[in-house]
């Protein structure tokens, strides 16, 4: 039985070795690329006015989004899991709508929704001023990033507030703000803490949205700029500059989750979820489903109605009446180049999604229990800014694999392994070891053991984890515009080009698409998030559905 | 609003469900007197934590009117939230925040009466020492064990003042010494507030030695109820005899009408024994329940032993008898071997039906 402990080692080594391909060597090479330059050009660099404009940009334009999403986040998982809001299950789906809209196709959507000649302009002459700028980029990362604040603190509201501790309250004498205030938001403070470091990672790192709105209006932030340096010219400076840029996200973002970590050490400790106790249905519960409700209507569904109408629109400024309406727009933006993003697309999303699995299943497998740095090594990955995790790649990979399809895969799966990670070691987590050990000792063999066990176990597990990544990779778009080459463009760049170009209603008719192959590789998750939603398990959630009508 | 006299808690018609077709509990009339202490004695699932969550306004009635210390809570129309209703409650799982160390768990209920922080601390202080766990103030519940966690929980239910004391199995997760003890504390700081409460439990032992009177529940409905030593020894079916502790069931065939001492022909053996009813009985063939203590060794009846468990204080025998199986209780350690034919009396037994299919009352 010596080979055993020898084939676990040889599978911590593979992962290793991975994890140092994939991710450590990258990094080193951008650390290394930055620090040759040497620290006084680095400071240079950052003082800057462009790049330091664009530095506090981000900062400040991140934390906000933060702020705001946050409390739009937790505020939607107070009302859908502790009142009894009618149509909960609907508002819950309505709250994770955004997840399918890739952000910068979402950022069109609001142009064209409340945007100058967008439909509100048009059908009551009324735009959201500043939509164009810090605000509408603060604005459209916000709904972007809710549906994350919101799964974070459902899933901590299920696990870690049992609902016996908030009923104790208010035996105890104390009203429902007061049990909020003492007992429901101090237990949630990891989660939003958390909540907050994932928002602010998603906003720095984004770069979709400030480039549909903040370009037009001359705010750059650290990925637009990096774009601009890398992507858009071949000046030697630039490229140094944008390597400085590259390292500082990573410094950033790094910052605010390390110092979240350290916040949240050995706090981790949750017990079992208690069937949820929400108050009865009610007039009040009737006016916050309303409210929310068309919160959701005002920031997801109308944008993308405005695109849809745009999108079947014969020219820009016509008024989206059915006179004006044609399908040409999707003639027009279906050609070679959108068949060929399309193909490169899914090929990369399938092979990226099956690689990860693979990879996440081997690291989840081996490192369960032990080896924490080299798990969080693979978590790294998600969390460096992925436009510096491009340069990263670049630099590293560029020499043989500059503007190849295979320069991509590489930084999607550096990318999207802790995506696939995390969920697998979840469920590994969660494996019932006792009944693996009695198929061992009914006379399995491991492998037995593993087919007839712990495979049925995880298959939720596993197929989520491939749709995740499948859905991630499909409406990638900051790493695949810095990566591209002539012949290897995704379907998300090929949308930004075009709408860079200007055409708005053919742009609208791609980002359609877009969004339309997208949802339709989400849809199973979907399914399977009803199945395992929120939080907790299929039994547990079968229990709470049959309680009766929960009081106040 | 109406008042009624002393009674800590009232319930009338009580229905809790989500339909007409599937009712938890199908209705509920049950009253608690101050300073009493009823036992809510049922298997799991059978509707005892949803019957103290309707009271504790945790749960909305479907219909009828719970009053608790005189004051109507739940009613048509009315639904008074937990924290407005005049009652205290004690979880299963301890139900203890986190993040709040003991003193000001238990000052929490204090400092929603509107006390003053330093005062309401004092007062925490008092009911901490008075549960003899003042030196643990400062430790939160991470770092106290299950049966120091579960005395916060009882000092924040006391620290309540409340008329009426709800506990939800509050000793299903300690060890046998551990609830022993916490269970005496219960009762005596429970009897010294002077407070009604409703103590739901699956343990017949905890149930009968705790409470001043027993309600058996099935299917959120009451069965029986009454003194512990009345649903002891007059179970109304063989389901509540089987509930209210060791009971073997025999029949036999009365030679006289009960109750009463009676010639009984136990596998044609004839006996007198002191029998027992709810109604009276003629003489026939009728099923019985035993329990271990109204058997004795020796005398005409045979068997053969067929199980021994010492159990420390006493020894529990199963005897193979004609008229079936016939649990025997004896003091002191096993002094039979297995398998060993032995003579036993048959001293008492109670008549009973088979289960009954609608609820009733016994008062004897």
């Amino acid at each position: 039985m010596t080979d055993a402990p020898r084939a676990r080692r040889a599978a911590i080594l593979a992962v290793a070795a991975a994890a140092a391909l994939l991710v450590g060597w990258p990094i080193a090479r951008l650390l290394g690329v930055a620090l040759e330059e040497g620290p006084a050009q680095i400071v240079t660099t950052l003082t800057g006015a462009r790049v330091g404009t664009a530095v506090w940009n981000t900062v400040w334009t991140a934390a906000l989004t933060a702020l705001v999403a946050v409390l739009a986040g937790t505020a939607a998982a107070l009302v859908t899991e502790r009142t009894g809001v009618p149509g909960r299950r609907w508002l819950r789906i309505g709250i994770l709508l955004p997840i399918v809209v890739p952000p910068f196709v979402s950022a069109f959507g609001w142009t064209r929704a409340f945007g100058p000649r967008g439909l509100s302009d048009q059908l009551f002459g009324i735009s959201l001023p500043g939509l164009y700028g810090p605000l509408g980029i603060v604005l459209v990362l916000s709904v972007a990033a809710t549906p994350l604040v919101w799964l974070i603190v459902a899933g901590a509201l299920a696990t870690r507030v049992e609902p016996d501790l908030e009923r104790a309250a208010r035996t105890s004498g104390a009203g429902r703000i007061v049990t909020l205030r003492t007992v429901t938001l101090p237990l949630l403070r990891p989660a939003l803490l958390s909540a907050a470091v994932v928002v602010f990672v998603f906003a720095v790192n984004a770069f979709g949205v400030p480039a549909v709105l903040g370009a037009p209006a001359g705010f750059t932030t650290i990925t637009t700029r990096l774009y601009q340096d890398l992507a858009l010219s071949a000046d030697p400076a630039a490229f140094v500059r944008a390597t400085t840029l590259a390292v500082s996200l990573i410094v950033l973002a790094s910052a605010v989750v390390g110092s979240a970590d350290a916040l949240l050490a050995g706090r981790a400790t949750s017990r079992t979820a208690l069937p949820a106790g929400a108050p009865a249905g009610s007039a009040g519960g009737r006016v916050l489903a309303l409210l929310l409700g068309g919160a959701i209507a005002l920031t997801t569904i109308l944008p993308f109605s405005a695109l849809g109408l745009a999108a079947v629109t014969r020219a820009a400024g016509l008024a989206p009446v059915p006179a004006n309406w044609t399908l040409d727009n999707f003639a027009t933006a279906i050609d070679g180049r959108f068949v060929a993003g399309l193909g490169h697309s899914l090929l990369l999303s399938v092979v990226a999604a099956t690689v990860v699995l693979g990879l996440g299943a081997i690291a989840a497998g081996v490192l369960r229990g032990r080896s924490r740095s080299l798990g969080t090594t693979v978590t790294l990955g998600f969390a460096v800014p992925g436009s510096a995790l491009a340069v990263g790649v670049l630099l590293a990979y560029g020499g043989w694999l500059r503007n190849s399809l295979a320069i991509i895969l590489v930084a999607y799966v550096a990318k999207f392994w802790a995506l696939g990670y995390r969920q697998l070691a979840g469920s590994v987590d969660r494996l019932p070891a006792d009944q693996v050990r009695a198929a061992r000792a009914s006379g399995a063999t491991p492998l037995d053991a593993l087919r007839s066990v712990i495979v049925p176990f995880m298959r939720p597990s596993l197929v989520a984890a491939w749709l995740i990544v499948f859905v991630f990779a499909l409406h990638e778009l900051t790493m695949s515009s810095l990566l591209y080459g002539p012949n290897s463009a995704t379907l998300a760049v090929v949308v930004l080009n075009v709408q860079q170009l200007g055409d708005s209603t053919v742009t609208a008719a791609l980002a359609l698409l877009l969004t339309g192959i997208v949802a339709l590789a989400a849809a199973p998750l979907a399914v399977l998030w009803a199945v395992l939603a929120p939080a907790g398990t299929n039994g547990r959630r079968r229990r709470r559905d049959r309680r009766p009508e929960l009081a106040t | 609003m109406t008042f009624t006299g002393g009674l800590a808690v009232s319930c009338r018609n009580v229905t809790v469900g989500y339909g007409p077709a599937s009712l938890v509990i199908p209705e509920l009339d049950l009253e608690v007197d101050r300073g009493e202490m009823v036992a809510l004695l049922g298997p799991s699932g059978s509707g005892k934590t949803t019957i103290l969550s309707v009271v504790a306004g945790f749960l909305r009635a479907r219909s009828g009117e719970i009053e608790v210390g005189g004051r109507l809570v739940a009613g048509p129309d009315r639904h008074e939230p937990p924290e407005r209703r005049d009652l205290a409650v004690v979880f299963q799982g301890y139900a203890l925040w986190p993040h709040m160390n003991a003193l000001d768990t238990v000052a929490f209920p204090i400092r929603r009466r509107g006390v003053v922080a330093a005062e309401a601390r004092r007062e925490a202080a008092r009911i901490l020492d008075v549960l003899a766990i003042g030196h643990l103030a400062d430790r939160r519940p991470a770092e106290l064990s299950g049966g120091e966690q579960q005395r916060v929980g009882l000092g924040r239910a006391l620290a309540r003042n409340a008329s009426l004391y709800l506990f939800d199995e509050p000793t299903a997760h300690l060890d046998a010494a551990l609830r022993e003890r916490l269970q005496s504390e219960i009762v005596l700081h429970r009897r010294r507030s002077g407070a009604g409460a409703l103590y739901a439990t699956h343990d017949t032992s905890e149930a009968l030695a705790l409470a001043d009177r027993v309600v058996l529940i099935r299917g959120g409905r009451i069965v029986q109820q009454g003194a512990p030593a009345t649903v002891y020894a007059c179970p109304v079916d063989l389901w509540a005899a089987r509930l209210t502790g060791p009971a073997s069931i025999i029949d036999v065939r009365l030679g006289g009408r009960g109750p009463g001492r009676v010639p009984v022909d136990v596998a044609g053996c004839a006996q007198t024994v002191e029998v027992e009813s709810a109604d009276p009985v003629v003489a026939g063939p009728v099923r019985a329940v035993v329990r271990p203590d109204w058997v004795r060794l020796g005398g005409d009846l045979p068997a053969t032993v067929e199980m021994v468990a010492f159990r420390g204080p006493h020894a529990d025998y199963r005897l193979a008898t004609p008229a079936g199986s016939v649990g025997l209780r004896v003091p002191g350690r096993p002094v039979i071997a297995l398998g060993e034919a032995i003579s036993w009396t048959l001293e008492r037994l109670w008549v009973v039906g088979d289960d009954a299919a609608r609820p009733m009352d016994v008062s004897l």
